[in-house]
């Protein structure tokens, strides 16, 4: 937490049993993301791809050795988006957020999104 | 293409309800059948029909469910119609349902794909294999009962990969319970894949504020797929 970006992981198997019929969904995320872990980033906001059939956020998160890891954040369909409040502008380059999601079992810096935190405080959901 | 195609089912039903056909045939059938026309979402999504495993395979479905990989030949990850039942259990997007007198019309907002159900007439002989088959159905009361044959085997049954032969039988059961609730009962017949037919159940809300968007698969697809 703190000031400086952070990156950590946490158990949540309770919130993730939730989201698990969920997330299994679409392109096969369960394959993909290990759905027993979900992982926080907080960084800066390098683009964002405002497409179907999934969205994403690229974002630059300063690990603790003070290096940009390049992390790409997969949301769901723009449909679904719209409807939990996304729109094409709640995200620019330059954007300071946290999101939260779960990262990819090859440990490469990829997650599937649960939600993000936006620097006003608003919070958006995945919604997939 | 498939897209534009997609988007002019609402034209099409349009066009259906103004054919003389159609009127010819709504002056005859005096009766009214329920409506089970909206937009509805899954109530709880499950995509799996076995979540805890246990599905009755045969030798043959066994061999092929080893080479299901959902990360490289799931159709999905092709953008490929998802085939039934899956396209009604194992979508967590909307679906819009259209009634005219000779057609029900599913429009599923996420893999933006059609099927129609064709009613009051029997399934067409010789029958050339299709992702989603030919729908014929019927009202029982309050029911609305779906018999579909003449599939493909391109398609899973379900989000977990279970596969299915061209032999399988579909029978749907659709039943708009209360305003805002449809209830969706199915039986899969594949003696080549199952030792037993498999049903299912599904629940449906109303969301009677909403809209099918465009959703294109193609457009941004990431994910790569290499076929069986």
């Amino acid at each position: 937490m703190r000031n400086r970006p952070m990156r950590f992981s946490v158990t949540a198997v309770l919130l993730l049993l939730s989201f698990a019929g969920v997330t299994y969904a679409h392109h096969g995320f369960v394959s993909w993301f290990d759905m027993s872990k979900s992982t926080t980033v907080k960084g800066t906001v390098t683009s964002f791809d405002w497409t179907n059939p999934h969205s994403y956020i690229y974002l630059d998160v300063k690990n603790d050795k003070g290096a940009v890891e390049k992390w790409t954040i997969e949301l769901g369909a723009l449909s679904m988006l719209s409807r939990a409040g996304w729109r094409k502008e709640t995200l620019k380059p330059g954007d300071e957020i946290t999101a939260t999601g779960n990262p990819a079992k090859d440990g490469k810096p990829i997650m599937h999104l649960d939600k993000v935190v936006l620097a006003n405080g608003q919070e958006l959901s995945s919604a997939l | 293409m498939r897209n534009r195609l997609i988007f002019s089912a609402a034209a099409v039903v349009a066009a259906l309800a103004l054919s003389p056909a159609a009127r010819g045939q709504s002056a005859a059938q005096q009766k009214p059948v329920p409506d089970i026309s909206g937009v509805w979402l899954v109530e709880k999504f499950e995509p799996r029909l076995f979540p805890n495993g246990g599905a009755p395979l045969t030798a043959w479905a066994e061999a092929k469910f080893k080479t299901t990989n959902l990360q490289t030949n799931d159709p999905n990850l092709a953008c490929l119609p998802l085939g039934l039942p899956r396209f009604m259990i194992s979508v967590p997007y909307p679906m819009e349902i259209f009634q005219v007198p000779t057609r029900v019309i599913f429009l599923q907002e996420g893999p933006q794909t059609m099927r129609q159900i064709h009613m009051n007439r029997q399934h067409p002989k010789d029958l050339d294999p299709t992702y989603s088959g030919d729908s014929i159905g019927k009202w029982e009361g309050d029911t609305l009962v779906v018999d579909t044959i003449g599939f493909n085997d391109k398609t899973w049954l379900d989000g977990s990969g279970l596969p299915h032969s061209e032999a399988m039988h579909l029978v749907e059961r659709i039943r708009r319970i209360d305003h805002d609730t449809l209830a969706y009962d199915f039986t899969v017949e594949d003696p080549k894949a199952y030792t037993k037919p498999l049903s299912g159940h599904e629940v449906y809300k109303l969301k009677p504020d909403w809209e099918i968007h465009e959703y294109v698969c193609e457009e941004n697809n990431k994910y790569t797929y290499q076929g069986k």
